[in-house]
Parts: C-alpha cells; sequence; structure tokens
C-alpha cells in the first residue's frame, strides 16, 4: 500500500470516534462562540429545539457545506443569513456526516433540559472605561502581550488609524467589527472561543483571558466612530518604501564590487591588452 | 470523504509534503553516490560575463536572506512575535523581507534573460532548468504578493504557519490553520514542496554542497602569467 493512502487513512481514523463527551467538547470549541441552547441568538440563532424547526437532512447538508448551501441559493439558509447580518458560517474544521449526526442528537437531548450547559456564558456587563479602550489597542498592536502567548490582532487584521503602514491585510478590517457582529455580548462571546478555522486553531490553545475580551470590545466598540480604511495607500506606501529600498541595496552592490571580480578572465584580458598597446 | 472541501487540502497540505521531501531525500543521496559529478550548479559561465553581475549578485544575496527568514521564522516563531510586538519593528521587518524579495526578482529576470538571448549559454541549457526557472517566478511572485496584500506575514507565519509545518515534523499533521488561507498563500506553500521535490533533479543541488571552508582556509595566491614575458620587453 502506498504511503500517502495509509496517510491519509490514518487521518480518518482520527476523525471518526465520537463519544459524547468529545461531542460537547467539540460544541464548546466549534459552535459555542456563535450559538447558545436556549440562550437567546449570538451571532448565529439560538439551537433550542433546532430539529423541530428544519428536518434533519437539511440541518446535516447545511452543516457540512454552509457557504455551499448559500452560494446555492437555498432560501432557508439565504434567510439565516439575512438573520445574522450577512456573516456566513464558517466551514467547520473535522465536521462530517457522523459529528453532524451526533451533534443533532446532542443539541436534542440539551433542548430538553431546563437550563442547557450551553445555555451561554457570563459577559461582565459593567461600562467601559477609557482605559478598557486604551488596553484594547494596546492588546490588538501586540504593545502589551496576550496573557496566554498568541500573536497580536495586527498580525492580520487592520483597524482604522493604526499608522503608517496599516495593520495587517489577510484577514479582515475590524474598524466596525463590534456593529458587525451585534455588539458587545456577541462579540465578547465569539472572542472567548473564536470559530473561524484559522483564529480557533490559533486560539484554541492559547484562549483569551476575560479582561482581554473586555478590552478588546470596548476597543472595537470605540473604533467604531471610524471607517474602515482604504487599504490601497498603506500598500502603495508599502510597496514604494520596498522599491527605494531595493534600488539602495543595488547601489550598495555596485560600489562594493567596484574593486571586486565580476568577471575574472575578461577583465584581465583587457588590462594586458592596455598594458602591452602602452608599452608599444 | 472525497466530497469534503478539506479533501484537496489534505493531499496538498499533508500528502505532498512527505512526497516532496521523500523524493528530495532519497533522489539527493542516488544522484549523489551514482552521478557525484553531476553535483554542481554546472558552469553558468559566470566569470565571463558582466552581465551576470546583475543576476548573480542580487538572486543569491535575496534568497539566501529570504530562506534564512523562513528558516528562523520557523525554529524561533516566538522570539520573532516579540520583535513584531511594537509596529515599528514589524515595518522594518517587513519592509526589509519584501526587498530582499524583490532582489530575489530581480536577479532572477536578469539570469532568464541572459539564458534566453547569450546563443552560449542557451546551448548549456536544459529543459529543467526552464521548468525550474517557471517555479522560481511563481514562488517569488506569490511571495511578494503575499507581502503585500496578505500582511504581516512574517506574524502569522510564525502564529499560523509555523505550528503547521511543525505539527509535519512531528508526524502529526494538523492544516486547520492553512484551510481557511487565501489561496495565493497556498500557492506559495505547494509552490515550496513542487520545488523541494524537483531540487533533486536539477543544478539546485549546488546548494548541498557549497564549499564553506573557502571562508575560513587560508588565502591562495594565485599568479597570473602569460603575455608578461613578451618580446617586447628584453629579458634579463
Amino acid at each position: 500500500m502506498r504511503p500517502s493512502l495509509l496517510l491519509l487513512l490514518l487521518i480518518l481514523f482520527c476523525l471518526t470516534p465520537l463519544a459524547a463527551q468529545e461531542t460537547a467538547d467539540y460544541f464548546r470549541q466549534n459552535c459555542m462562540s456563535c450559538h447558545t441552547i436556549g440562550g437567546g441568538r449570538l451571532t448565529g440563532p439560538d439551537l433550542k429545539n433546532v430539529t423541530q424547526r428544519k428536518d434533519r437532512d437539511w440541518l446535516i447538508r447545511f452543516m457540512l457545506d454552509p457557504k455551499g448551501m448559500i452560494d446555492a441559493g437555498d432560501p432557508y439558509a439565504l434567510e439565516l443569513q439575512r438573520d445574522a447580518r450577512g456573516s456566513i458560517m464558517p466551514t467547520v474544521v473535522g465536521m462530517n456526516r457522523a459529528r453532524a449526526e451526533a451533534l443533532l442528537n446532542l443539541i436534542e437531548a440539551e433542548s430538553k433540559l431546563e437550563k442547557s450547559q450551553f445555555a451561554g456564558m457570563q459577559i461582565s456587563d459593567r461600562p467601559f472605561t477609557p482605559a478598557d479602550v486604551e488596553m484594547g489597542k494596546q492588546l490588538f498592536t501586540g504593545a502589551r502581550p496576550l496573557m496566554s502567548g498568541g500573536a497580536a490582532c495586527i498580525s492580520c487584521h487592520n483597524v482604522h488609524g493604526l499608522g503608517a503602514l496599516g495593520g495587517g491585510m489577510l484577514a479582515p478590517d475590524l474598524t466596525t467589527v463590534f456593529e458587525r457582529y451585534g455588539g458587545r455580548k456577541t462579540l465578547a462571546t465569539w472572542l472567548t472561543a473564536p470559530a473561524t478555522p484559522t483564529m480557533q486553531n490559533i486560539f484554541k490553545t492559547k484562549p483569551l483571558q476575560a479582561d482581554e475580551v473586555l478590552a478588546l470590545t470596548a476597543y472595537f466598540q470605540h473604533t467604531l466612530q471610524r471607517s474602515p480604511e482604504d487599504p490601497a495607500t498603506a500598500r502603495l506606501n508599502f510597496v514604494l518604501i520596498g522599491l527605494g529600498g531595493t534600488l539602495l541595496l543595488l547601489g550598495i552592490f555596485d560600489v562594493a564590487w567596484s574593486r571586486r571580480f565580476r568577471a575574472v578572465r575578461r577583465p584581465l584580458i583587457e588590462r594586458k591588452r592596455m598594458e602591452i598597446l602602452h608599452e608599444q | 470523504m472525497s466530497g469534503s472541501p478539506f479533501f484537496l487540502d489534505e493531499i496538498l497540505f499533508i500528502v505532498l509534503p512527505y512526497l516532496a521531501f521523500g523524493i528530495f531525500l532519497l533522489v539527493s543521496i542516488r544522484r549523489y553516490i551514482r552521478e557525484t559529478f553531476t553535483f554542481s550548479s554546472l558552469s553558468s559561465q559566470f566569470l565571463e560575463n558582466q552581465q551576470h553581475f546583475w543576476g548573480l549578485v542580487p538572486f543569491h544575496y535575496g534568497i539566501i536572506t529570504i530562506l534564512t527568514g523562513h528558516v528562523i521564522g520557523f525554529l524561533i516563531p516566538r522570539e520573532i512575535l516579540l520583535w513584531n510586538s511594537h509596529p515599528l519593528r514589524l515595518y522594518v521587518l517587513e519592509i526589509a523581507a519584501f526587498i530582499f524579495g524583490l532582489l530575489t526578482m530581480i536577479g532572477l529576470i536578469s539570469i532568464i534573460i541572459r539564458r534566453a538571448t547569450v546563443p552560449k549559454i542557451k546551448m548549456v541549457t536544459s529543459w529543467a532548468d526552464w521548468v525550474l526557472f517557471g517555479m522560481f517566478v511563481v514562488q517569488i511572485l506569490s511571495g511578494l504578493y503575499t507581502a503585500v496584500f496578505h500582511s504581516w506575514g512574517s506574524s502569522w507565519y510564525a502564529a499560523a504557519a509555523v505550528p503547521y509545518l511543525w505539527s509535519l515534523l512531528t508526524l502529526n499533521p494538523d492544516i486547520g490553520a492553512i484551510t481557511a488561507m487565501p489561496w495565493m498563500v497556498k500557492l506559495h506553500i505547494v509552490g515550496a514542496y513542487l520545488i523541494i521535490a524537483f531540487f533533486p533533479f536539477t543544478r539546485l543541488v549546488h546548494a548541498l554542497v557549497v564549499p564553506n571552508p573557502y571562508l575560513w582556509r587560508k588565502p591562495q595566491v594565485v599568479r597570473w602569467y602569460g603575455i608578461r614575458k613578451s618580446p617586447a620587453r628584453p629579458l634579463h
């Protein structure tokens, strides 16, 4: 058997076991940032009794490929997207048919309880202070490191007014994320266990602390007063500085090699020829 | 499973890297043992050509710096993030990396033009060279594009891509952070694996046998004999 096939089988094997506790952990890691069971809607809808609202087959198809369903124009999927203020549920890492079934079973069981363990987490509702906003900004730029060692937001994200070259452009601009995510409770819950594939991968082992979540939420409420930047200016500056630096370095090469060999035989012959001509 | 959107990613980011490194190791060793004397860059005749200076020098300074940067980020990601914790230092690192990327590109363009236009060089250029040039162009352009449009790579490389690379090295692949990357970044990663796989079939092997002792051995005097003993000068 080819090694690649073996490896694939190994991966498949790792994805399959689905104990009940594992499903609950999976829900906590992947779903809780946007969904509650009986705690009201966050970014996504409250999942209490979801299996009574829509048939299992449709739900599983949606869980396997949310964006695909929306792109295909499924009316109920589009309605969900509207309710979520345009947010699209990310394709969840490790989701497959068996896992989706197990999750629906878990949601059904939790829906029957008076208070589910997934009814939502306690988010502080004390008013934000200017100190919170300042701390949030420092966390964003990395001036104040995240307690658990996660990378600062600026690595991948921008907000308006960060300075000369701005923040990262790998991921979305966060200037108006406070509004996009529907305010304090939703955003803070989301930050507690970020569930998009890249964020989750980085932060599942390095979660944000409660005070960091609060400060960042305060900062994002603060940046709401601005509008997202056009990244073109920062990009142009970056490219121009880069081109300038490159020309400078090429100039340095030219100077540094003025007394070194750029070529060996030809200059030697050339010099010799000049000497002979001179002597004659 | 084949319907899953992750299937292709598993092939490209788990199977391909192991395959590429396997080919790299086996073929390099086999070639070193069986065809020892082909283990060089083959003469690119750089000693002869002034024009080659503007290819050879920027390309090698560029590529060696950029590759070293990738390796350093791989070895000490936390220190890179620490360095980047002040925006100004982050900008300095990013601009420096971008400059060396541009140098590599300028050098490569100059080398390609020389290979395509100088008849003597064309004679000693194989199809493998042209495939390699194509791969390099894709690799450098995707790197430069990523630097400009998916910033700040030095930070997210350390935070997201390095853990993935380590997960490969420790035989416990985790592609979670890679699946959602923009396709240009994925192209850069896949391109790197393809170059690693193709490496031992090309003149790139010269990088494995760099005569490092030249850096510290005693200088050797090379004398130029020749026309000096011409009859034009009286002999004593």
